[in-house]
Order: C-alpha cells, then sequence, then structure tokens
C-alpha cells in the first residue's frame, strides 16, 4: 500500500510542476483576501485603539496564520475530481483496485499543496515585512498542539468535499452546489472575522460546525487564543465531524459508483 | 449605427443560446442573491464594530457595493464568457475567422458573446446605490450625481482597456490562459474605500490594475470629496488608456500566426 502511495505522490508532484505558472496566479487569488480584512481591521482598530479587545497586532497575527492554515487545510478535491466524473476520464481509475479518492486524488491534492508552499513563503515572507506582526503568542507547546488540528482539519475538509464532489455522479450541476457550499465557509468557518465578532447567534452555531475547524480552531490555536476548555470541545468536534464524514462520503461513493455512466468512454 | 446593429444581432443570437440554459441561469441569479445577502451581512458586522471605516459610514460602503456590482456585471457579462472565447480562438485557431470579418477585431472580440441575464444584477446595483446614498444622508448635488455617472463609465472603460491589453499578452507568449486571474483576484479590493488600503495596495488597486478607479473614485465623487483637476485627470486617463489598449491591440494582433493548419 506505502509503494502504491509513493508512486502515486511521484506522479501527482510531476504533474503538478507542468502547472507551475498557474499557481503563481492562484497564490494570487489567495492571499489579497486575507490582505483586504488586514487592512480593514486595522484600520478600525487602529481608529478605536481595540476592537471587542483585539488589538491591531491580533487582527494581522490572525490573518496571516490563516493563511498557512488555510494552505495546510484546504483541499482541491472538486476541481479534479468532478471533471474526471463528467468527462468520463474516471473509468480507467475505476477498474484499478485502489480507490481512486483515497490513493490518486488524495496524492494529488497533497503534491498540490507541496507546490504551493513554495510560492506562499516568500509571498508570506513578504508580508511579515510589510505588516511586521508580533508572533510572541505562538510557543512551541502551541504548534505542537496544533498539528493534530491541522492534519484532522484537513481530513475532514477533504472527505465532506470528496462527498460532494460525488455528487456529479448524479447531476452536472456540481458547480453550482460548490459555489452555495462556499456561503457556511463565510459565515462559519471565521476566514471574514474571528468568530467572536460574529453576530452572537452565529458564533453559537459556528462551534458545533465542522468549517470553523478548518480555520478558526487550528489558528487560535497556535496564537494561543484558547482555553482549555475551548480546545476540548475543539478536538471533540474535530473527531465527530471526522466520523460523520467518513460516513457520509461512503454512502455517497458507494451509491454513486453504481450511478456512474462513464460518459465519453 | 453600423456597430449598434451588431450588438443588436449578439444580443439576439446570446439570447438565444442562453434560453437553451435557464435553470442554469436561475441557479446563478439564486446564487448571486445569497452571496448578496452575505456581504450585506459583513457590512453589518463591520459597522456593529466601528461607525466609520476610513471617513466611510454604513451607506457610504452600501453604495460601494452597488458600484462593484456594477463593475462585476459588467466583467460577468461581458468580460469574463469573451476571455474563454478568445483563448479558445487563440488555442484552435479559429480567430482566423474573426480576423477575416470585415469589422473591427476589438470590437468582435469585445461583443461576440453577452450573458444576457447577468444584465437584470444591474437593477439590483442601482437599488443598493440609491438606499446607500438615503442611508448616508448626503446632499447630492445633481453635479454630483453627473461626475458619479461619468467617473463611473470612465472607470469601467479603464477597466475594459487593461483587458484588452492582458488578453493582447496571449499573442506574445501563446500559453497565457491565466491572462485575467489578476483582475478576478483584484476585484474584491473594490468591496472597501481604497483610501484604508496600505500605500503599495492602493497604488496598485489605483495605477496598475486599475479596480479603484471604478469603484471607490466615483463614489468619492458622489461625495463631492473630489475637485475639478482630480475628475479631469480621471477622464483624461480613461481616454489615454482606450487608446493605447487599442494600439497594443494592433501590434499584437499583427503577431498572430494561427494555430493547426
Amino acid at each position: 500500500m506505502l509503494r502504491i502511495y509513493r508512486r502515486m505522490w511521484q506522479v501527482n508532484w510531476a504533474e503538478q510542476w507542468q502547472y507551475r505558472a498557474n499557481l503563481v496566479m492562484y497564490i494570487l487569488y489567495w492571499i489579497v483576501q486575507p490582505i483586504i480584512y488586514i487592512a480593514v481591521w486595522t484600520s478600525i482598530a487602529s481608529a478605536r485603539g481595540s476592537v471587542s479587545g483585539l488589538t491591531a497586532n491580533d487582527f494581522i497575527t490572525y490573518y496571516m496564520t490563516m493563511l498557512i492554515v488555510d494552505q495546510l487545510t484546504s483541499e482541491v478535491v472538486i476541481y479534479i475530481f468532478a471533471y474526471k466524473i463528467q468527462d468520463g476520464t474516471l473509468s480507467g481509475e475505476l477498474i484499478r483496485p485502489v480507490h481512486p479518492i483515497l490513493t490518486n486524488t488524495l496524492m494529488n491534492n497533497i503534491a498540490f499543496k507541496g507546490l504551493t508552499t513554495f510560492v506562499l513563503l516568500p509571498v508570506w515572507t513578504v508580508l511579515f515585512v510589510l505588516f511586521q506582526p508580533n508572533f510572541a503568542s505562538v510557543t512551541t507547546a502551541n504548534i505542537l498542539l496544533t498539528v493534530p488540528a491541522v492534519i484532522l482539519g484537513f481530513t475532514v475538509n477533504f472527505m465532506l468535499s470528496a462527498t460532494i464532489a460525488c455528487i456529479a455522479f448524479w447531476t452536472t450541476r456540481v458547480w453550482a452546489l460548490y459555489r452555495l457550499y462556499g456561503v457556511p465557509f463565510a459565515l462559519f468557518s471565521g476566514q471574514f472575522v474571528p468568530l467572536q465578532l460574529m453576530p452572537k447567534i452565529i458564533e453559537d452555531i459556528a462551534i458545533y460546525l465542522p468549517f470553523q475547524l478548518f480555520k478558526y480552531f487550528p489558528t487560535q490555536l497556535i496564537l494561543g487564543k484558547l482555553s482549555n476548555e475551548e480546545i476540548w470541545r475543539g478536538y471533540t468536534m474535530d473527531i465527530f465531524w471526522l466520523i460523520i464524514a467518513l460516513i457520509l462520503f461512503r454512502w455517497a461513493w458507494r451509491k454513486g459508483v453504481k450511478q456512474y455512466s462513464a460518459v465519453g468512454a | 449605427m453600423h456597430f449598434l446593429r451588431l450588438i443588436a444581432t449578439f444580443l439576439k443570437v446570446n439570447l438565444q443560446m442562453s434560453l437553451a440554459y435557464r435553470s442554469e441561469a436561475m441557479i446563478e441569479i439564486l446564487l448571486d442573491l445569497i452571496w448578496l445577502g452575505w456581504e450585506l451581512l459583513s457590512i453589518k458586522i463591520i459597522f456593529s464594530n466601528t461607525t466609520t471605516l476610513g471617513g466611510w459610514g454604513q451607506g457610504e460602503l452600501i453604495t460601494l457595493l452597488g458600484v462593484l456590482l456594477m463593475v462585476n456585471t459588467f466583467m460577468a457579462a461581458l468580460i469574463w464568457p469573451n476571455t474563454e472565447n478568445f483563448n479558445t480562438a487563440v488555442r484552435d485557431g479559429s480567430l482566423d475567422y474573426t480576423l477575416l470579418q470585415p469589422v473591427n477585431s476589438m470590437f468582435l472580440v469585445t461583443f461576440s458573446r453577452i450573458t444576457v441575464w447577468r444584465i437584470g444584477d444591474l437593477i439590483i446595483a442601482i437599488i443598493l446605490i440609491t438606499v446607500g446614498i438615503n442611508m448616508a444622508g448626503e446632499v447630492t448635488t445633481p453635479l454630483n450625481v453627473l461626475t458619479f455617472v461619468l467617473l463611473t463609465i470612465s472607470g469601467a472603460n479603464v477597466i475594459y482597456s487593461l483587458w484588452i491589453v492582458l488578453i493582447a499578452f496571449t499573442f506574445w507568449f501563446t500559453k497565457f490562459d491565466n491572462n485575467v486571474t489578476i483582475l478576478q483576484a483584484l476585484a474584491d479590493t473594490g468591496h472597501y474605500p481604497a483610501t484604508i488600503y496600505p500605500f503599495w495596495l492602493r497604488f496598485i488597486v489605483t495605477f496598475i490594475i486599475s479596480i479603484a478607479l471604478a469603484t471607490t473614485i466615483p463614489v468619492q465623487a458622489l461625495r463631492g470629496e473630489l475637485n475639478w483637476v482630480q475628475i479631469l485627470t480621471f477622464l483624461g486617463v480613461s481616454i489615454v488608456s482606450v487608446v493605447v489598449a487599442s494600439q497594443v491591440w494592433r501590434f499584437g494582433i499583427k503577431l498572430y500566426s494561427s494555430a493547426s493548419s
């Protein structure tokens, strides 16, 4: 099994290198939003001293840490996998004795991450120089404590998106669905503001949903902003949603493959 | 007159094409409305924590959102579909047919695809602008409204010129499918007044990828913050950019050597 993963990694890594020019553009897409949010909230925080106890530096460190967390926990399943279902190229992968999503697609995602890291690092360094954040609250213990949260976050995110990608077995409108899937991210993941600045009701719902596990939870964990109780709750949610995501994916995959009509093949 | 007739024909053809995808259009409209709801909520969240953002109030940000929606409509209805069309045409060589026609090629490349139903977004944009102005409670003179309209058009003109230059680059570096990503990526900066951005970003969105010229600047005109020299400069920039863009296009098209055959 390990050999299969190694091979898949080599293939996907080489494949990703073909698209290195696209990557620069892709990363640009990625960093503009955090920069905008940093500008908005530092402008407000420095005009008023602080926003609900958060200083300008709190906002800068929040968005800059999230940039890294997001890079680690995000996934590109739908772009690759839904296409494969729609144009029928999945057929070739289905006859192999390994699971297409859990081997090929997974390795493709990780290879993509590996390559984007090369671009993100210099960009992040430039942002560091420009915004001069103070990361004093980050300790080694916090970082170690965040590692499992990042891995779990990526796994849950990957499995949930893979479930949604499976909907492409039934409908061709999976892209619209994916755009809709972006809405709970905007509301509940903490990508716009730290959750405590959201309306109370949204904050209360968000802690029970998976979306904050991909962004808000690991970010605040690294920055040492969470109480022990909150850390426990976060990890409990991680495990809970991991189980839910695995069940959902297993179900959608089994039903979906039966539905698969191998278009174009 | 000739060009107007051609645009009317393009509209008709594209309307017929989009009628085949009615349910897709309905879903897209619904999604747009949901996202608009989120945009408004995000403004509300910002102003539950502050009273001004770089001197702008809630009403002004809603006006700005309306203007940005107009710019986005312009892009979604015209620029993105034609970019896709153009990139395919360069890749498979079908641009030949465009060039052979007895009409200005830049014109054809700009108008051959129109996502007709997107035009409905303009109504929402106008509602947002009106509501925003009322909320801000500012006294807008007819003169301010006139400069606002003029500067919005000229801002869109600058973005259009930039787009022409970006896609014309394809003639130099054949494999350049990402030609407009930078425009898409920076469009988000239009949500907030450019004045709050750090100097380097403000510089980029004003002078290089000029999103601010079509968003922040017109709203500033509406608030009466611009003097005559500034207004005339922006109008001048708009005219110059169209001239430059059409020259770049002319040079680029000479390099085009067709694909395949």
